[in-house]
């Protein structure tokens, strides 16, 4: 039979990365920051965004979409401070842009000044999608070990802010910050790095600044003048 | 492992392509894999081999050929490919650089039966 060779040179992902920048740019104009948080298991990041809620207060309006594989746990640690849908994922290993966008169908339709996404947990798959977030967070925490970032380069190229958690454990760890700075430099010259031991409430104010920070750089580039 | 969603998302891109160029059945699929597409070659080869058998009663023949990673230095201008995951000019050890190759699975081209039609 003949055959015929078509030359494609497409991406795969090239149709749903085109989906995400167009709806980067929908979240831009409605002056939604968002912020995909990705780390291993039990690094921190309901703890973290519980933190973050408590320091903020009323000071900004925040939604938040927890992914998990099953359980509305996160949800409910979260709910008494801000609103936020539950994303299962009934097994899936990473969030998609489709379960983000089914999520922010259930969250009341109202403005938000930050939109936290906190991913599934995990350092491998996730670095593969693109949810639409002007920024990506990885955590790290003091029990994994400083030698992550070299181990998982492709989550730690695609962030562009470590966050280092359970700094109270250090004592107790064999955990450098240094070194896990320098690994992470390696994969990425201008990772921003913030220790924080959510816990307690520490560093939390760096982190929440470094947030605002970006958040009025970003906006500061739109055209459209801010409302708030 | 995401593999298999993202090799699900390959083949409905596939028999897309095969559907706007004649329907055709498609005897090979090449794909470039790079060191920081987030999947691993062996991993899609099987998802790709497991989803074929079930929903296609023809064969197709995945070839994966993986690429360098290749970075861009915004220091020196320099390209040079790196094996190791520093990310750092091997020229000037700028870690000024950007990844201009390697981050991609990307479907280089498709093969088909060619339908003999007649006018």
């Amino acid at each position: 039979m003949p055959e015929r060779t078509i030359v494609i040179n497409r991406d795969i992902q090239s149709e749903r990365r085109a989906a995400a920048e167009h709806r980067r740019q929908e979240f831009t104009r409605q002056k939604t920051f968002v912020v995909n948080l990705v780390s291993s298991p039990g690094a921190g990041k309901t703890t973290l965004l519980e933190a973050t809620c408590r320091y903020w207060k009323d000071r900004w309006k925040i939604a938040v979409l927890v992914g998990d594989l099953a359980t509305q746990r996160d949800a409910d640690r979260l709910r008494p401070f801000v609103p936020v849908q539950q994303l299962t994922t009934g097994g899936a290993c990473h969030l998609e842009l489709s379960l983000v966008e089914k999520g922010l169908a259930k969250l009341p339709q109202e403005h938000f000044d930050f939109l936290f996404i906190e991913n599934v947990g995990n350092l491998v798959c996730p670095a593969s999608h693109d949810l639409a977030e002007h920024l990506r967070v990885v955590l790290l925490s003091t029990t994994e070990g400083d030698d992550k970032p070299g181990k998982y380069p492709k989550m730690f190229r695609t962030s562009e802010v470590m966050v280092i958690t359970k700094m109270d454990l250090l004592p107790h760890v064999p955990f450098d910050v240094d070194r896990a700075t320098v690994d992470s430099h390696l994969i990425r010259d201008s990772m921003e790095v913030i220790t924080v031991c959510s816990l307690h409430d520490e560093g939390i104010h760096n982190w929440c600044q470094m947030l605002e920070r970006r958040r009025e750089q970003l906006f500061s580039e739109v055209d459209v003048p801010c409302s708030t | 492992m995401h593999e298999m969603s993202l090799v699900r998302s390959l083949i409905r891109q596939v028999d897309l392509i095969a559907a706007e160029n004649g329907g055709g059945s498609v005897r090979e699929v090449s794909v470039e894999i790079g060191p920081l597409s987030g999947v691993e070659s062996e991993l899609v080869q099987s998802a790709f081999d497991q989803v074929i058998a079930e929903s296609h009663e023809s064969p197709m023949t995945l070839t994966i050929r993986e690429t360098p990673l290749v970075v861009h230095c915004l220091q020196c201008e320099d390209d040079c490919e790196i094996d190791n995951f520093i990310f750092r000019c091997l020229r000037c050890g700028s870690g000024h650089v950007r990844v201009i190759r390697g981050d991609e699975f990307r479907i280089a081209s498709i093969t088909l039966d060619e339908r003999v039609t007649h006018a």
